[in-house]
């Protein structure tokens, strides 16, 4: 797949606030990627300048080979972006909303007249062709602000933040669009400060934090390599406390954790009560399959009462937690 | 055939849509109407009916009309474009505009054409009332079209104010005080500036410097940016018979030809306009290419800040 984003060192300084610290960026073709990052880590100064609307501080960014800074009218023609706000006309009808924005990327009137039809029903607001926009309501603002993204037929898509403030349902018609979308050949670069939001959209995903990329690439291969071994979750009925030293001087466990021990700030030194009831530990187990039977089989020998043994499903969201380590 | 400018489409529909148009036209014509009225009945008493009065009553007529008509223009034109292209800011539309296929010079453009279509709907609507004026006798045509140009010569002129008070800045009502500020400052500032300098100077040295070539031209050109007062020099000098485009300045020692203040008015104001339009244009940014940007790269980012926290808003 050839890349339609391709970012060099891009670094953008606000004074001497620095937004963008040479961040390297690639989105192959025909991927939904996800931007995601906490606020203000640098996600809509990325877009702004892949939108042209920015000029990066030093840096390079192309878009399908196109540099923004030495030729934005082109990459305007590639790029569709729908920013992190609506922009609302008084007196404006959905239709004319739409024919505005033909008229500003030059497309002729016949072939105007078709398009708005067919964008107004592939966002499903065929039946608000002639309200005025600002009496639609946000998700529908947001579906049309979509179709205007869309209007001059460009390659990539760039949306802001376009599920924050949606109720769920018109998250979910917006889930169903992107899919849409991408079954029509464009590639998608989604941001969001949410991860759930993106997670199973998206093919690609990227984190941001503080203007620097912590990961990219495949959302499969994240997750595999961010997380070279498992977490096994423990129920232990009684004999906790003998169960916890036995796992503290496994080999293959590499951290062990009381869970709720961070909220409770509990002494960890403490042996652990099975007065207190059924405890939970969480083992970040590096071993193989074989390993961990091996360690259930010592343990239930050992006389511990487990009622519950399982890896935790590793996902996109305790990713996040990991990498971000909670800087911002 | 090329299609019209994409924002000039836009603004008349929605400004034709919208009640206020209308409401404003209304308060224009109400307030010219009214005026003629009360001075017809004014006049029309005092000045008997001998063969004389209808001309008296058509040239009162006609100057009253043409300077209220030119006060209205002075204050509602700046006003139609100051919101223009700050609204698009504050509507958060201006990114949109800056990321699609419009040029900057586009955008400008339209925002001019729209305010100056409704500016010329303004001025046709004065016509008819002028043209009664021109029936009661005592008003020439020549006086009737030069009022007509000056009208629009300061329709665009105005209008090029707000607009680029507008582009310079990020929300409308600071667009619209800085234009009405510079309306203000222009009609009153400089009438101030003649009356200043007339006291301040002694008789004999006025003289003197009434026979000095540079300071006729200087003191016409300066006249001559002001509308009331080049248009009423205008309208003194050919009511003593002189031609409409040249005066002859008489000093002790030679003829001295310039041109009748209206005509230097329309000129000064053009070149002004094309002045405002350009630094306008010049104030849309996109992002500038990377030559021009390590140029201005200080000053833009400056723009940049600024910028980012109204879209924020
Ligand atoms: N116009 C601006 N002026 C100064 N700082 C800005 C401006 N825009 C963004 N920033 C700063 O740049 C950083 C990245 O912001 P942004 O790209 O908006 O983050 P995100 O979209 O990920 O929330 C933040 O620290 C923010 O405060
Ligand atoms: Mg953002």
């Amino acid at each position: 797949m050839t890349a339609i984003v391709e970012t060099r060192d891009l670094t953008r300084r606000y004074g001497s606030n620095l937004a963008l610290d040479h961040l390297n960026l690639t989105i192959p073709e025909g991927a939904i990627f996800g931007f995601i990052g906490p606020n203000g880590a640098g996600k809509t100064t990325t877009m702004r300048i892949l939108t042209t609307l920015l000029a990066p501080s030093a840096g390079e960014a192309r878009v399908a080979g196109v540099s923004v800074v030495s030729d934005p009218r082109t990459v305007r023609r590639l790029v569709g972006f729908m920013p992190d706000f609506f922009g609302v006309y008084d007196n404006m009808k959905s239709w004319e909303y739409l024919d505005f924005f033909g008229r500003a990327y030059g497309i002729p009137a016949q072939r105007r007249q078709q398009l708005i039809g067919e964008l107004l029903e592939l966002v499903d607001l065929g039946h608000k062709r002639d309200d005025l926009v600002m009496s639609l309501s946000r998700g529908m603002k947001q579906r049309l602000s979509l179709a205007r993204a869309m209007m001059h037929d460009p390659q990539l898509l760039i949306l802001d933040e376009p599920a924050s403030g949606l109720d769920p349902r018109a998250r979910i018609e917006l889930r169903e669009l992107l899919k849409e979308l991408r079954a029509l050949g464009k590639t998608i670069m989604i941001s969001s400060h949410i991860l759930t939001e993106l997670a199973e959209m998206c093919t690609h995903i990227g984190i941001i934090e503080r203007g620097k990329l912590l990961a990219a690439g495949e959302v499969q291969q994240i997750l595999r390599s961010m997380r070279p071994h498992r977490i096994v979750e423990i129920r232990i009925v009684s004999g906790a406390a003998h169960a916890e030293a036995m796992l503290r001087t496994h080999p293959d466990v590499l951290e062990l954790r009381r869970e709720g021990a961070r909220d409770t700030k509990e002494n960890e030194s403490e042996p652990l009560d099975d007065a207190t009831g059924p405890h939970t530990l969480l083992a970040d187990f590096a071993g193989d399959e074989h390993a961990l039977s091996e360690l259930l089989a010592a343990l239930v020998t050992a006389g511990v009462r487990i009622s519950h043994f399982a890896e935790q499903s590793g996902d996109l969201e305790d990713i996040f937690l990991h990498v971000t380590t909670g800087i911002v | 055939m090329p299609e019209l400018n994409p924002i000039l489409i836009r603004d008349l529909r929605s400004r034709m849509r919208g009640a206020r148009a209308y409401i404003l036209l209304t308060i224009y014509l109400t307030i010219l109407a009214g005026v003629s009225l009360l001075l017809y009945v004014a006049i029309a008493g005092s000045v008997g009916s001998d063969l004389n009065a209808g001309r008296e009553i058509g040239r009162a007529l006609f100057f009253t009309i043409a300077t209220v008509a030119l006060i209205e223009v002075c204050l509602i034109t700046p006003v139609l474009t100051s919101g223009s292209i700050a609204g698009e800011k504050e509507r958060q539309t201006y990114d949109l505009l800056i990321a699609s296929l419009l040029t900057p010079w586009q955008i400008v453009w339209g925002k001019l054409a729209s305010a100056l279509a409704f500016a010329l709907l303004l001025i046709l609507a004065v016509v008819p009332v002028m043209s009664l004026a021109f029936l009661f006798g005592g008003v020439g045509l020549t006086e009737v079209l030069i009022a007509i140009v000056g009208l629009v010569a300061t329709a665009i002129l105005y209008a090029a104010i707000g607009l680029f008070w507008s582009a310079l800045m990020q929300s409308s009502l600071g667009a619209t005080s800085f234009a009405i500020g510079t309306v203000i400052v222009i009609l009153l500032g400089i009438p101030f500036l003649i009356v200043i300098v007339t006291l301040i100077l002694e008789p004999s040295a006025l003289s003197r410097l009434l026979e000095s070539l540079w300071f006729i031209y200087i003191s016409r050109l300066f006249i001559s940016l002001h509308p009331f007062i080049a248009l009423g020099t205008t309208a003194s000098q050919l009511s003593s018979g002189e031609s409409p485009f040249f005066e002859v300045v008489r000093t002790g020692t030679a003829n001295v030809v310039v041109l009748s203040p209206w005509l230097l008015y329309a000129i000064l104001s053009l070149i002004a306009t094309v002045i405002l339009v350009a630094s306008s244009v010049r104030h849309i940014h996109p992002v500038q290419p990377e030559s021009a940007r390590r140029r201005r790269a200080r000053s833009q980012d400056r723009q940049d800040v600024l910028g980012e926290r109204v879209s924020k808003r």
